[in-house]
């Protein structure tokens, strides 16, 4: 059941960057700090692409399948968690195009960006808890030993919940723990 | 691997109190393990015990083939045990740089190493320790600690009080250090989910005895013992 560790680590660390996200955004709305579109952009960088490239593939080809095959209650949780899968890539698009339009228009873009934001984790805080709470209670009690190690054996080669198959994304997450402002992040306190 | 660590029967606390009774585990040269257990279970007491700041009552402790109980507890650093406290204790009035080089050993980390580990550190050499965030003292406290080149390295609760994103690093940090496979560390942590999947082995302590001694991925297949020794969340 090395997977489902590997799933609830991802969590936590997809978590960090977005409560990261909340507080930086939240510091701008107060005028308490400054814009660093760096950092800005590091922070939608990440959760555009590692829950699409890292995360999600992990519960799309291996987890849910698994699943759908041993419990017939699960369709329906799982027909909900793909279609916010889809729904999340689709959000972060927007994310991303409404950052790009902030830094172009500067503070009278902002409003735009921050309610693209504030929507974005809403929708994620909701996603988390769907999987944290019920989605891997559920594989819990009903996937079996086997279930399990064909499903850690397919997340071996894919289990490092900073850094993705390739250490692609391990400097992208350090550059954010960087930048964000002291004390959410090793940054200048504001 | 050559065992690096090994305690008999310990039973040891502070002046007359007993805190840790008939403590025995071993530890392998470049072995991880989680010291895992409730608020006041023993867990920082047996740390400190290692380092020789409590009264050792009975039993033995042997480390990289010497008997510990009878080196002073200001020799044990040169020994090769190397300690992080949850204080921190970094010199305020010393830069990061050289709060780093003021301890340094010989050994395969050095500065540059240290650096290349945590590249935060280097951003601010020229800092005074009492200039830095949080969690930069932490990252400082653990380089600092690297820089002594210890056989075995000690990190108490070194993720307490700090913000999810410098907690996450942190993890990633220490995971890369177990791995490296340059020195033995033992981890003491609250939350098991945390701590568990970077160590090999995990001995978790109740009311300053060992309830359980073994690999760390038995240990967390299991919801209920865990549920048991550390409560619910800490999985």
């Amino acid at each position: 059941m090395k997977s489902i560790d590997i799933i609830h680590g991802e969590h936590r660390t997809l978590a960090s960057v977005l409560q990261g996200l909340r507080f930086v955004v939240g510091e701008i709305g107060a005028k308490r700090l400054q814009a660093d579109f760096r950092l800005l952009s590091s922070m939608v960088d990440y959760i555009t692409q590692v829950p699409d490239k890292v995360h999600h593939p992990k519960e799309d080809d291996h987890l849910f399948p698994a699943l759908r095959a041993r419990s017939a209650a699960a369709a329906s949780l799982i027909d909900a968690l793909e279609a916010q899968h889809a729904e999340g890539y689709r959000m972060t698009v927007g994310l991303l195009q409404a950052l790009v339009h902030y830094q172009a228009m500067g503070d009278k873009a902002f409003a735009d960006f921050e309610a693209t934001v504030q929507d974005y984790l809403a929708f994620s805080w909701k996603h988390l808890n769907m999987e944290e709470g019920e989605l891997l209670p559920l594989a819990r009690q009903e996937l079996t030993a086997e279930d399990w190690t064909a499903i850690d054996a397919a997340f071996a080669a894919n289990f490092d919940p900073y850094a993705g198959a390739q250490g692609e994304f391990e400097d992208l997450f350090g550059r954010i723990v960087s930048m964000t402002p002291a004390p959410y992040g090793l940054g200048a306190a504001r | 691997m050559a065992e690096l660590l090994k305690l008999e029967n310990v039973w040891a606390g502070y002046g007359e109190a007993v805190v840790l009774e008939d403590i025995s585990f071993s530890l392998e040269a470049a072995g991880s393990l989680a010291l895992l257990g409730r608020n006041g279970m023993g867990k920082t007491t047996l740390l400190a015990t290692l380092m020789g700041a409590t009264r050792l009552k009975s039993g033995r402790l042997h480390f990289d083939g010497r008997d510990l109980a009878v080196v002073g507890s200001h020799r044990r650093a040169a020994l090769g045990l190397g300690w992080v406290p949850q204080e921190r204790d970094i010199f305020p009035s010393l830069t990061v740089e050289e709060n780093l080089t003021v301890v340094a050993r010989p050994g395969p980390w050095n500065l540059e190493r240290a650096y290349e580990m945590f590249p935060r550190l280097a951003e601010r050499k020229a800092n005074m320790g009492n200039q830095l965030s949080g969690g930069e003292q932490q990252m400082l406290a653990l380089a600092r600690a690297l820089m002594l080149n210890p056989k075995l390295l000690l990190l108490d609760k070194p993720l307490e009080g700090l913000a999810p994103l410098i907690v996450q690093d942190l993890l990633r940090i220490i995971g890369r250090m177990v791995a490296a496979g340059d020195m033995a560390i033992i981890l003491v942590e609250q939350h098991a989910h945390q701590i568990l999947p970077l160590t090999k082995q995990a001995l978790v302590l109740e009311r300053g005895r060992v309830v359980y001694n073994g690999d760390s991925d038995n240990l967390r297949a299991d919801r209920s013992q865990l549920d048991k020794w550390l409560g619910v969340g800490s999985h």
